[in-house]
């Protein structure tokens, strides 16, 4: 199947494992968050644990989203953390 | 109403914003204002050189204005100014300002307590301690989610 390169963002402590910003593999018609998170925890297995933690929300085209959302090619995605202002 | 929302990137002086929004009234009986400080220690006592504070594009702006938005729609106040800090914080620096008006004393100080417990757990920023000893992230406290919770419980 095509699959096209998606950069994600990762914020907060996400970036301590592999850094501000990773590529992933992403087929043509997209993937739901939740099988965006797993797939990027197979692809990098330093940030399986974090991701793994939970309360990781996705944020897609500056909206939080929830983890049914399909994530498409193009798309301009970031992982958060739990936040904490103040 | 009017509301002021502010991500600021540089030190800001909340005595001033203070002053420039008690010029700005019309009438109103009553101002409230809070402003949070970095601290130079941890809560375990270890020393803090800087409070880091990331913001995400637009989003963590959005958030601030959505939050301010509820207030006002919550509670009787007619204007309100909060200014956030991003990037790095010395202790010391004030990292949050808000401030409140109504025309009489309550509206404003509970608008005020609500945005303060909307900011700490809602607004998006992620906050780190960085230290002789390294960097921590801080994640909004049990505290910080009961004081959330107290407006979830006052409102049904």
């Amino acid at each position: 199947m095509a699959s096209t390169r998606l950069r994600i963002e990762l914020c907060g402590r996400l970036a301590e494992a592999c850094g501000r910003e990773v590529d992933l593999d992403l087929p043509e018609a997209g993937l739901p968050v939740a099988a965006l998170m797993v797939a990027l925890g197979d692809a990098y297995p330093a940030l399986g644990d974090a991701l793994s933690r939970g309360r990781i929300r996705a944020c897609v085209n500056e909206a939080i989203v929830p983890s049914a959302t399909v994530v498409r090619p193009g798309d301009e995605v970031a992982l958060f953390p739990p936040v904490s202002g103040g | 109403m009017t509301s002021h929302v502010e991500l600021a990137e540089a030190g800001f002086d909340p005595a001033a914003r203070l002053a420039a929004f008690t010029a700005s009234l019309d009438g109103e009986g009553a101002v409230v204002s809070f402003t949070g400080h970095a601290r130079g220690a941890a809560k375990d006592g270890r020393p803090v050189a800087a409070l880091v504070l990331e913001s995400y594009r637009g989003v963590t702006l959005a958030s601030m204005q959505s939050i301010a938005a509820d207030a006002h729609a919550r509670f009787n106040i007619t204007r309100s100014h909060v200014v956030h800090r991003c990037g790095a914080i010395r202790p010391g620096e004030a990292i949050v300002f808000v401030a409140t008006a109504s025309a009489h004393r309550r509206a404003a100080f509970e608008a005020a307590d609500y945005l303060m417990d909307r900011l700490k757990t809602e607004a998006v920023f992620w906050k780190r301690e960085d230290g002789p000893d390294g960097s921590r992230w801080i994640e909004p406290t049990e505290a910080d989610q009961a004081d959330l919770a107290r407006w979830t419980a006052k409102q049904d």
